[in-house]
């Protein structure tokens, strides 16, 4: 059909949400359940399957996938079997895009060499640790389930599985962390030689134990300080930042998340899960946000029906521009004009206010057909950000 | 349209109507009270009985207080048998309102006074029985709250013959609250009162004593019939406007509201005649029957001139004409407020506004807001400076920034008031050291029992600057006062401005007295640092008299302003985020690349050190 062309014209993902963990973070904010009394692993990969067949009714895809990411909660709770099952499902209903990138998160506290082989043989090829940190008394404090020993052993267990693409999870500016001890940290994980590193400021969300009774973090000042000796230590060690928060070495960007930034579409299956379409509209794509129920049991009840959707919301023709760069500008590269008009179907032109604005205050870089946040820009994305607001 | 069968019965002569104001210092009780004679009159059922019924204004019923004049009638049958109209017109009862207390007593021929018997006289309360006086009204002395454990009657009573010089030996104990002794002041309020006395038969003559801007109705007035009467149809002109109307509706509140098919003389109520231009009905001013006009105006009641200025910005420049529209229907009913447009380099176009009062001014503010959906930024408030020009000319400014170069004037005046305080005497020393401080200068004092009255001249800047806050604080709340403009007097004062980023902000400018001048300029570049929130860059605040900078502070800039996470997820709640910090930004007024919140025009005013 001629009319889906456009949207034929943007990459498409896939994300599974698994929303089971042992235990909640204070800090956590996710879609997460503690998993009392065991997991009903079939009856979820079967509602997670009934969920695509429902997405993929609605609107069919001939798009092939060119991620998959199973994040949670703890998604490493599930055994390899499940997600092998699960996997194969997908793959009988959507094409893969060769050089699919399929990537689940794991908990140290969590691994299994049985499991970690299995993900492997099922098709995984990118584990993503969640450490968080490498100081036993702050991994403590974080309500974490492992200690330092059990996120190397984590390392090392998905070595000898065979995975060859590794991201650790990291957190900065924990409660009383020295700049020193932040280092320390950075260090312990790329001694760990991982192939990426999310490095993230701990922030406190509403709605978690930390939002109720937070507590002393460094000041904008400490914090400040942290990330630039930590972005030293990583350069150093061949960690080149692409994203606010991601690190890779050379040729090993997560996939996933870029789509995002990129303002890709992706498919989104599971309890309060994310999911991002575009059609072709009359003066810009038709961008069209939906969300899964967060309740593990009503997904469990409704997946497969119109009654598992939390919410759809028909992004605006006025709000693309803030959608857009509220993503492709937490990219170091920014974006190009083009890759704007792609991705929403509005002339660049519809920038050119804010970006005149940014460009005064100092917060762009532009070249050619490019516009990228400055150093500045990148400090106080917030600023830059709140222009493109509608 | 068939009358109620109370609506008949009130239709008495004149000689069987009443009308009085009540005036009680806040929380004196006097809301309490009229409920209590709505309540005996069965102008309302218990279920209709809404608490406290003549505060309607919201932000009076926030704050306790009245501001705007309100008529209930009620028919009150009397121990003779005889049914009785009694119009109450309430007033409010704040220093800042002594002119709308006048325009209520003006329309009266009687006012009780409601005295707390276990606090005490206090001094607006004072101020407000002398106007009575001066308005040849009959001032019934009425002892509230004696089901207090702390009343004391008998030493209050005293206390109002000492201070006030009325008699009050004979003054009726009651309890609002549990309603002890109301019945007898409704009975003594016929007995002693005089009737209105004015000419049924004559040409009409009517005083507006208030009007307000309906947007249905146009301008609505209360008015006073004080000759004549006024009937539904008939052609009215306004005296000052000389204009027509045609009376299109007469209503009294009793308290619910009814329409009339006339006002007798004597009485009050409400009136609408289709005036649709806001200043159609100007209070204070005179109605008459344009088929058969009066001889003369009425001689309405003392005007008084503003005393506290401040400029009025619409945050957003698209609402000023809103803003000129919503200060015009204000006006109507508050002739006390004077506006003329200003324009700040730093906030645009505005309006520098002219108040009674720091109360008046808050009022003013709170009402544009809410009422009109207004965001505005109020500069801080400044007296009127009289300055002697060297070529000979005398100059009033209400706006520091417009202050000469001091080369161009000999001297600078500021206003002096006298100030009359009334306090227990344990508060005395608190309240002379207070006085002292705002360079006042004592000129009598006289104990009445265990009260005393002080009076001292005060510069007003330095009464402008929350000294009724402070002086509520050093008395724990017992003290009171009123004060009267004396005169302009020299004094050394300098203009203290603010540059922020170099930039020198007009609306921030402040005129002080030499002395204090550093000490202010530290303590006000330190109030700006911390409410001015962080942002991007650093924001240098400095105070400065004339080129020389006495003073500086930092806001250092946030390092860093950004979401740690994002991914595909909840993209809402991060957008959310954003909206919020631009919503605040909204509130703020920009100056040069600075965010500038309204609390920092603000800290101007607050002279305390900090804590």
């Amino acid at each position: 059909m001629l009319r889906t062309s456009l949207a034929v014209n943007l990459p498409l993902a896939l994300y599974v949400h698994f929303p089971w963990c042992v235990r909640k973070c204070p800090y956590c904010d996710f879609n997460s359940h503690v998993a009392a009394g065991g997991i009903p692993e079939d009856a979820y990969v079967e509602a997670l399957l009934r969920d695509l067949d429902f997405e993929l009714r609605e609107a069919p895809e001939t798009r092939p996938l060119v991620s998959i990411f199973l994040g949670g909660g703890t998604p490493s709770l599930f055994s390899d079997r499940a997600v092998g099952t699960l996997l194969e499902a997908v793959a009988k209903r959507l094409a893969f895009a060769p050089g699919i990138e399929i990537t689940l998160e794991a908990n140290p506290g969590t691994v299994d060499a049985g499991h970690f082989r299995g993900y492997r043989a099922a098709g995984v090829n990118r584990l993503s640790v969640g450490v968080q940190s490498f100081d036993d008394a702050q991994l403590k404090r974080l309500g974490r389930i492992h200690d330092r020993r059990a996120a190397q052993v984590a390392v090392d267990v998905a070595r000898a599985a065979g995975f060859d693409n590794l991201n650790l999870d990291l957190m900065f500016a924990l409660p009383q962390q020295t700049l020193g001890a932040a280092c320390d940290d950075l260090r312990a994980a790329i001694a760990c030689a991982p192939e990426h590193l999310s490095w993230y400021q701990l922030t406190i969300e509403p709605g978690t134990i930390f939002g109720a009774r937070p507590p002393k973090l460094p000041d904008n000042e400490a914090a400040w300080a942290i990330q630039q000796a930590g972005q030293a230590v990583l350069a150093e060690a061949g960690f080149a930042q692409y994203e606010v928060s991601a690190y890779a070495r050379a040729g090993q960007r997560c996939q996933h998340n870029l789509n995002y930034w990129t303002f890709g579409d992706y498919l989104a299956i599971g309890a309060g899960a994310h999911a991002k379409r575009s059609q072709p509209g009359e003066h810009a794509l038709q961008v069209t946000r939906r969300a899964r129920r967060r309740s593990p049991q009503a997904y469990l009840d409704l997946a497969g029906s119109k009654a598992a959707l939390d919410s759809v919301r028909r992004v605006g023709a006025d709000e693309l521009p803030f959608e857009y760069t509220m993503n492709a500008l937490r990219l170091n590269d920014g974006f190009q004009l083009v890759d704007f008009e792609r991705g929403t179907g509005l002339a660049a032109a519809a920038l050119d206010a804010p970006l005149a604005q940014a460009r005064r205050l100092g917060l762009i870089i532009e070249a050619a057909d490019n516009v990228r946040p400055s150093a500045f820009g990148l400090a106080h994305l917030n600023d830059l950000l709140e222009l493109f607001l509608p | 349209m068939p009358q109620s069968p109370s609506a008949k019965e009130m239709a008495g002569p004149q000689s069987r109507i009443r009308n009085f104001s009540i005036i009680a210092h806040i929380d004196h009780g006097k809301s309490t009270l009229a409920d209590r004679f709505i309540h005996l009159c069965g102008g309302l059922s218990d279920r209709e009985m809404q608490a406290q019924v003549l505060d309607n204004n919201p932000i009076e019923r926030e704050r306790g207080i009245t501001i705007k004049a309100q008529a209930v009638r009620l028919a009150y049958t009397a121990h003779d048998g005889q049914v009785y109209q009694l119009n109450i017109i309430d007033t409010p009862g704040h220093v800042d309102f002594s002119y709308e207390v006048s325009r209520s007593l003006a329309a009266c021929e009687g006012a009780l006074l409601v005295v707390d018997a276990s606090q005490g006289v206090e001094a607006q309360s004072v101020a407000n029985c002398y106007t009575a006086i001066e308005y040849d009204l009959e001032v019934l002395p009425v002892l509230n709250k004696i089901d207090l454990p702390n009343a004391e009657p008998e030493r209050v009573a005293a206390e109002i013959e000492d201070i006030i010089g009325i008699e009050a030996k004979d003054a009726l104990k009651i309890s609002a609250k549990t309603g002890e002794g109301v019945p007898d002041v409704l009975e003594r309020l016929v007995e002693r009162l005089p009737s209105p006395k004015g000419d049924a038969a004559a040409p009409l003559q009517a005083l507006i004593i208030d009007s307000w801007y309906d947007d249905y109705l146009g301008v609505v007035s209360l008015v006073r019939v004080v000759n004549g009467r006024i009937a539904k149809g008939m052609k009215v002109r306004v005296w000052s406007t000389q204009a027509d109307h045609e009376v299109s509706l007469l209503r009294v509140h009793a308290p619910k509201p009814e329409p009339r098919p006339s006002l007798e003389c004597g009485e009050v109520g409400i009136m609408v005649a289709g005036i649709k231009q806001v200043d159609g009905a100007p209070v204070g001013d005179t109605l008459t029957d344009a088929a058969r006009p009066c001889a003369d105006r009425l001689p309405g009641f003392k005007r008084v001139a503003p005393r506290v200025f401040a400029g009025l910005f619409p945050v957003s420049a698209d609402d000023f004409e809103d803003l000129r529209e919503a200060l015009a229907k204000l006006r109507l009913n508050d002739a006390a407020l004077q506006y003329e447009p200003e324009n700040s380099t730093a906030l645009g176009f505005g309006f520098r506004v002219g108040f009674l009062g720091m109360l008046h001014m808050e009022i003013v503010q709170e009402r544009l807001e809410r009422e009109y959906g207004l965001n505005l930024i109020t500069t801080a408030p400044a007296v009127v400076y009289e300055v002697a020009m060297r070529n000979g000319e005398t100059r009033r400014i209400d706006n520091p920034a417009e202050l000469p170069d001091p080369g161009e004037y000999d001297e600078l005046r500021e206003p002096i008031i006298l100030c009359r305080l009334l306090m227990p005497h344990t508060c005395v020393g608190a309240v002379m050291k207070l006085c002292v401080d705002a360079r006042g200068v004592q000129k009598n004092m006289v104990y009445h029992g265990s009260q005393v009255q002080m009076e001292f001249e005060l510069p007003m800047a330095e009464v402008v600057m929350n000294f009724f806050d402070r002086l509520k604080s050093v008395s724990r709340g017992y003290a009171s006062f009123e004060y009267e403009f004396l005169r302009f007097q020299p004094a050394p004062l300098v203009r203290l401005d603010v540059l922020v980023n170099g930039e020198r902000v007009d609306a921030l400018a402040t005129i002080v007295h030499r002395d204090v001048a550093f000490s202010r300029g530290r303590d006000l570049t330190e109030r700006m640092q911390s409410v001015i929130p962080r942002q991007m860059f650093d924001v240098a605040i400095q105070a400065a008299i004339g080129a020389k900078i006495i003073a500086r502070t930092t806001v250092k800039a946030l390092r860093k302003n950004v979401l740690a996470k994002c991914y595909g997820g909840d993209v809402s709640r991060k957008r959310k985020l954003l909206e919020k910090q631009k919503a605040g930004k909204k509130r703020m007024k920009q100056v040069g690349a600075v965010e500038i919140p309204q609390e920092a025009f603000l800290a101007v005013l607050q002279t305390d050190p900090k804590s």
